[in-house]
């Protein structure tokens, strides 16, 4: 039995570890085009999962919901780059890291003040009843999981590579001087990649809610999990978030099935520090090519 | 077409530009030539927009641009192809091209048909560019990516083209090659400002020429006067 054991456990932890890839993923979108992010995404990924379950208990069906939580989330977004960010960069300051955490910390209160302190369910119509694939249980919910981050990083990786705006987002993260003489605004490119950053966040929100309940504190252990899996792939990698995620989902359920609960936190730190200690451009980070 | 008017720039507080003044007719080479850090790099990057003028005016084609985004001046129509060639190194040789039409493009779907005669003019003239047209621009040659550079500014279809300093580099014979592409656009009509340490060079295939010293133009006139100045031939032809 306990092989069967070790392989269930690895498999859920590596679906929630898909979650920690997705955030990831939109921490990448805004480092690349400008060299920032957002240190309250945790409490973007919870206001949006918020809005989405009010929505919900609004009677609005789920798959309309979907949609509308990550334009929320998007909108949120726009609306962080708008204050926290875009004066700072302006002033080539590192003024952002702290207007983004105030922000956050806003953010935390707003939603205490609205929605209450209360964990609550997220009611959606995927069922949770397990089925059983190659000798482990698997739910509906934890593969819309996997359907919705693989569904949501493959479009957008599909908009860099093949629209001619995807490409220009590309080049402001190449050379953002030498993408303005071709006519691309570096600022709205920024703009539009926190969207895309808000629009992700909300929708990690939106598929872990189901599995861990709605509440104020509900992201904070996920997004500083996210921010390991970011720098240990590399802030610039593209999927090697997806790699280091289901890697380290799978590490951290081990570690709390063998060693203990309260020892489910420690694999992410230990290795965040690894890879800012050993490889500070991450696994999977791009060593760029110049000729001159 | 290219109108700058006493132009102040620099960076932080100390002032590189002291009042530049130049013009570059429509259809016409016009070089800029003088030492190192004598400002024609920053002239450059002040008329382009990449870096704001404190003071003086830049004019495109009639209308005022000075201290606009630089996005917003190359969607005017000026290209800049800036020192250094500033290829987008991850991307595709043929995406650097069809970024460089980015004004004139559809963004989301059908760039490429509607691309496909200017890259197919781009391709004409540098035969190299189409076989490598999928490589990631980082990895072409030195002048390769200068004609990379070049070919991404023509395909904006612009009135003005700034080129800096084309030859920084290069081996004698793509030397040759980038000025010989230089007279061909001339031939075709092409307006630029071109800044060259190879100032023999740039002489040849200009109408007009500025020498800068210490942030302000020193010298100008045709190549012809310019080559029988005793001051020009002995600091830059001698």
């Amino acid at each position: 039995m306990p092989e069967s054991i070790i392989a269930q456990m690895a498999v859920s932890g590596a679906l929630m570890g898909l979650v920690y890839a997705l955030i990831a993923y939109g921490f990448q979108l805004t480092f690349a085009t400008s060299k920032s992010l957002n240190f309250g995404q945790g409490e973007l990924v919870m206001v949006s999962a918020f809005f989405s379950l009010t929505l919900l208990t609004l009677g609005l069906p789920y798959l309309l919901v979907v949609p509308a939580g990550l334009l929320f989330g998007a909108a949120v977004g726009m609306a962080v780059e708008r204050t926290g960010v875009r004066l700072a960069l302006e002033q080539r300051s590192e003024g952002w890291i702290l207007l983004t955490i105030i922000i956050g910390l806003f953010l935390f209160s707003f939603a205490e003040n609205i929605w209450g302190r209360d964990d609550r369910p997220f009611p959606t119509p995927i069922p949770s009843t397990p089925f059983h694939v190659f000798g482990v249980d698997v739910t509906p919910l934890e593969i819309s999981v996997l359907v919705g981050v693989l569904a949501v990083m493959g479009m957008i990786e599909l908009f860099k590579r093949q629209t001619l705006l995807g490409k220009a987002v590309e080049a402001v993260a190449a050379d953002r001087d030498a993408a303005e003489l071709m006519g691309i605004s570096a600022t709205r490119t920024v703009v539009l990649s926190y969207a895309l950053s808000g629009g992700v966040a909300a929708l990690a929100g939106i598929l872990v809610s189901p599995i861990t309940t709605v509440g104020p504190t509900m992201a904070s252990a996920l997004v500083l999990k996210a921010f390991s899996v970011a720098v240990v792939a590399g802030l610039e990698s593209g999927f090697g978030v997806v790699v280091i995620g289901l890697f380290l989902g799978a590490l951290e359920s081990l570690a709390s099935f063998y060693l203990g609960s309260g020892w489910r936190e420690a694999p992410g730190l230990i290795l965040l520090i690894l890879a800012l200690a050993v490889r500070p451009t991450g696994v999977f980070g791009k060593a760029v090519i110049r000729k001159v | 077409m290219l109108v700058v008017k006493s132009l102040h720039a620099g960076y932080g507080l100390s002032e590189v530009l002291v009042g530049t003044s130049l013009e570059v007719k429509a259809g016409t080479v016009v070089a800029l030539i003088g030492a190192n850090g004598a400002g024609k790099t920053t002239t450059m990057r002040a008329i382009s927009g990449l870096l704001r003028p404190s003071k003086g005016e830049v004019i495109l084609d009639g209308t005022p641009v000075q201290g606009l985004e630089a996005s917003r001046i190359a969607q005017m129509g000026l290209a800049h192809s800036p020192e250094g060639r500033k290829v987008f190194g991850p991307l595709s040789t043929e995406d650097n091209l069809l970024l460089g039409a980015y004004r004139r493009l559809p963004h989301l779907v059908g760039f490429h048909a509607k691309a496909a005669p200017d890259l197919e003019r781009v391709y004409d003239l540098f035969p190299r560019l189409k076989e490598r047209r999928s490589q990631q621009a980082g990895t072409l040659s030195g002048g390769e990516q200068q004609m990379l550079a070049i070919g991404r500014a023509l395909m904006a279809q612009p009135k003005v083209m700034l080129l800096d300093e084309p030859s920084m580099g290069l081996a004698p014979v793509i030397v040759q090659e980038v000025f010989r592409t230089i007279a061909r656009l001339k031939a075709e009509g092409m307006t630029m400002l071109l800044v060259e340490q190879f100032a023999r060079a740039a002489l040849d295939v200009a109408d007009y020429a500025y020498v800068m010293e210490r942030g302000r133009i020193a010298i100008e006139g045709t190549p012809a006067e310019l080559r029988r100045d005793e001051r020009v031939v002995t600091a830059y032809l001698g």
